[in-house]
């Protein structure tokens, strides 16, 4: 059989520990563990590849029989693929400070459970605090001779509270993911919060849905940037056709104050040290004052394609590794909060998220917001609940006016491909004129 | 498969016993193989190759999960299972069930599905073929086939072993800024992928050039891909047991009450053809079918063994693997959506394919604002104007009441089974 062009295999191993408490009662805690390997081979064409469970302690033989495996299968293919050269080398992971496997899980759960127990503030009829850690060992090593290894642990909570007033429901939600250790300690605030919001909802007003001029808080303008620039830069949608701003590489694609970065080294929830491929990470601007600059690529959509970097392959254990976001964040503008909700003047704010989706190719986004706020003569004013935001890729951009000066960031998971990987997204808060407002109500 | 498992469950079993009054071994292996088409070409084929061993054990009413997919850790999974029981809070608990006489079989598995590449590039081949009926491009694709196997113990002295079989395929197409994208995924292998290619480019191809529409109210039609995500995200939480009890169902204390329209039954049928069909449940439980909604009437939720000890209910065997590492939790097998039947795109109306965001529909109250694809005007029985976009803002539960007719034709989506289905008046958001 003949030779593969290029090889690697990905090799991750761990555990995950998780803890749920519902209204007090420690439904479910403990640890599963896992052990998964994709070992990829190019063959004439294109990818054999394989996913495979229980991989450690494999001999060397074993390995050479399931690569002579991938490269069968990848006879199948029909397609020439490439790689790009890319620099390889690896960062330092952060320590987890504390680290969560110092900690017992009953520590942890007497922490959880003092975040659940804030949330049941008065008005609030169901309350549930989750944990979860994850713990990835990877092993990296490619035909090229790079070989990483490095350990990565993830963690976090959310909180949801659901409050009911005749017959009526509402839900207040927070969370808290990171790499940086475990983030448990002081934290009920975040509960009360959640708890506190559920009931404020049930007095909220729905909106009637319309055209009319948002600002978008930082989480929410996060998830904008994820879902509105940040999947149609994706090089293998790019590269296939699927998306809006193919080819569009030095056009002006937005208003001047937008500035739209993806960086993998930034310390927060979609941190990698090193990518999927081995391919060092780096900051990439997708647009540049409103100017695509980058799309984000692998080795393969980097040599098909170009424009952009390689570094942005990711997979969970056991799935190949595809091109992903890591953390996404609009740059800050500077302007202050209340200048941004001044010029807005008549509209409406909207905070939270719960997620949204994209169809690149059609260059449509929707995404909604767990809660927002009439605004009236640059005044914010009354509690609206149950708003979402559509809109058209290219015609939005444009619209972004004003971008605030105080950027967060907020952890999430994003799905492709039946793969979820933690991310973070971030923005300052911004205004974006003309959106396309989804509601149902009156107000 | 059998022969070589029996003795290792066996032995977790034995060793559990030791240490808790009951235990629980779920072992499961599955291959899978199948190619990606990149536009019209193979880029990759991929084979997978999984097992694992979720265990689960009782000891005083303290329940213990742990998984791992290393079959040599199994003593560190039961060492994990019971660490984690002695942290979990004491429940009421009556014990797993013993063995039962069950049916013959379920329709799951196809000896026709045999999982190789041979097999894939053709059912691509055959997506290809379909798709170029319609004057679109061919974004992506894929074509795959299953075979798995598993394995359900207890320490009651249950046994039982089911072969599961699974051929899915789906393409992504696009004309200009129009995309289309269909799928199906079936046990057997009677799925037609030209039909797949050749519906997908068609969406692609009739969406391309839509007109606006204004802002107001209309009848709607909502697709089976489309409904069964709402429901999945907002009606099937609602029907779960543990939501009901711990406050964050809308059904709660609605047994008997009319919730939806009088035309709707709701039920879950694990017998009947879907991807859910089972024997038992993920608890060794008899399956059987359980009723949720008669003529729009509330009549029961669905309950595990857990929770129905918990709160003295009787458990419907609505266990599956949802839980952590796999453990059981509340699902549905095939939740068939059913009433009397009708042609629904007679009288003019807004087809809805698929939605944009189907997810983030308030999962407690069913409130969702979601932007739509391919959504077109019908009428007479044929597609009428491409609609450009618009967004369809409501409650699914309020939707639910205001049914005018189920379509003629089921699908099976996911672990739902549903008509397209016409509402009146629903709020239209226009651009």
């Amino acid at each position: 059989m003949a030779e593969a062009r290029y090889y690697d295999i990905r090799h991750v191993s761990g555990q995950v520990t998780h803890i749920d408490i519902d209204n007090g009662v420690i439904e479910s805690a403990g640890t599963s563990f896992f052990d998964k390997a994709v070992v990829r081979a190019l063959g004439e064409t294109g990818w054999g590849v394989i996913a495979i469970d229980n991989f450690s302690g494999r001999s060397q033989a074993e390995i050479e029989t399931v690569l002579q495996d991938a490269l069968r299968l990848a006879r199948a293919t029909e397609e020439k693929v490439f790689l790009a050269d890319a620099p390889s080398r690896i960062l330092p992971v952060p320590a987890p400070a504390p680290d969560p496997r110092e900690i017992s899980l009953e520590e942890k759960q007497e922490m959880l459970a003092g975040i659940e127990a804030a949330a049941k503030v008065p008005g609030v009829a169901s309350t549930r605090g989750r944990y979860t850690e994850e713990i990835n060992s990877v092993r990296f090593e490619d035909a090229s001779g790079h070989e990483y290894t490095y350990e990565i642990t993830r963690c976090g909570f959310s909180v949801l509270a659901v409050a009911r007033k005749n017959g009526l429901l509402q839900m207040g939600r927070e969370s808290e993911h990171t790499i940086r250790g475990l983030n448990l300690a002081h934290k009920e605030e975040l509960g009360r919060t959640a708890g506190e919001r559920a009931v404020a909802l049930l007095d909220a007003a729905t909106v009637r849905g319309g055209t009319m001029d948002a600002v978008l808080d930082p989480e929410l303008a996060g998830v904008f940037a994820h879902e509105a620039i940040g999947h149609a830069s994706e090089g293998d949608i790019i590269k296939e056709g699927g998306s809006v701003i193919g080819g569009r590489i030095g056009e002006q694609i937005g208003n001047h104050v937008l500035t739209i970065v993806d960086d993998p080294t930034m310390p927060e929830f979609g941190f990698e040290p090193v990518d999927a491929e081995g391919v060092a990470v780096a900051r990439t601007e997708i647009i540049t004052g409103g100017i695509l600059t980058s799309f984000l690529h692998n080795r393969e959509t980097l040599a098909a394609v170009g424009g952009g970097a390689a570094g942005h392959a990711r997979g969970v254990a056991g799935d190949p590794p595809i091109v992903r976001m890591s953390n996404t964040f609009i740059e800050n503008g500077d302007a202050s909060v209340e200048e941004v909700i001044e010029a807005c003047g008549t509209g409406i704010l909207l905070k939270g998220s719960r997620g949204g989706q994209v169809d690149p190719g059609r260059g449509v986004f929707q995404f909604n917001a767990e809660y927002g706020y009439l605004i009236r003569d640059g005044e914010v004013r009354d509690l609206v609940r149950d708003v979402s935001l559509s809109g058209e890729i290219l015609a939005t951009l444009h619209t972004i006016a004003l971008c605030a000066d105080d950027r967060r960031m907020h952890q999430g998971f994003c799905g492709k491909s039946g793969q979820s990987v933690p991310v973070s997204d971030g923005s300052p808060h911004v205004l974006l004129k003309s959106a396309v407002v989804g509601g149902h109500g009156a107000a | 498969m059998q022969h070589e498992i029996a003795p290792l469950v066996d032995a977790i079993l034995r060793a559990g016993e030791k240490a808790a009054d009951e235990v629980e071994v779920y072992y499961a292996e599955s291959r899978s193989v199948g190619v990606d088409l990149k536009r019209t070409i193979i880029g990759e084929a991929h084979e997978s190759r999984a097992r694992g061993i979720m265990i689960r054990t009782v000891a005083d009413g303290h329940i213990g999960t742990s998984s791992t997919d290393d079959p040599a850790r199994w003593q560190a999974c039961l060492d994990a299972a019971l660490a984690s029981g002695r942290l979990a809070t004491a429940q009421e608990w009556h014990g797993l069930p013993g063995p039962a006489d069950l049916p013959a079989e379920v329709p799951v598995f196809d000896p026709a599905v045999v999982p190789g590449v041979e097999a894939a590039r053709r059912l691509a081949a055959d997506l290809l073929l379909g798709a170029a009926d319609h004057d679109a491009e061919v974004i992506g694709g894929s074509a795959s086939l299953s075979l798995s196997e598993s394995v359900l113990a207890n320490s009651s002295g249950v046994f039982y072993t089911r072969q599961k079989t699974g051929v899915g395929a789906s393409l992504e197409a696009i004309r200009g800024t129009s995309t289309g994208y269909e799928f199906d995924r079936s046990c057997f292998l009677d799925i037609d992928a030209v039909d797949i290619g050749r519906s997908a480019a068609f969406l692609a191809c009739h969406s391309a050039n839509g007109k606006d529409v204004a802002t107001g109210s209309f009848a709607v039609i909502l697709s089976p891909v489309a409904l069964a995500q709402l429901i999945g995200h907002v009606v099937v939480p609602a029907l779960s047991g543990r939501n009901v009890h711990a406050g964050r169902s809308w059904l709660a204390g609605k047994i008997g009450e009319p919730c939806m329209g009088e035309t709707l039954w709701l039920y879950d049928d694990p017998f009947t053809r879907g991807l859910g069909s089972t024997l038992w449940d993920a608890e060794g439980m008899p399956a059987r079918r359980t009723e949720f909604v008669e003529r729009g009437v509330l009549r029961g939720f669905a309950y595990d063994l857990k929770t129905a000890y918990r709160y003295g209910e009787e458990s419907t065997a609505s266990a599956v693997r949802s839980g952590p590492g796999g453990s059981p939790g509340i699902g549905m097998h095939n939740l068939v959506v059913d009433g009397p039947r009708g042609a629904v795109d007679e009288e003019r109306a807004i087809w809805v394919h698929d939605l944009v965001g189907a997810h983030t529909a308030n999962p407690v109250t069913g409130d969702f604002s979601v932007e739509l694809s391919n959504p077109s005007w019908v009428e007479g029985g044929a597609f009428g104007e491409p609609i450009r976009s618009a967004m369809l803002a409501g409650n699914l539960f309020d939707m639910l009441g205001s049914i005018e007719v189920l379509g003629n034709v089921p699908r099976i989506i996911g672990n739902v089974i549903l008509p397209p289905v016409r509402f009146n008046n629903q709020q239209i958001i226009g651009k």
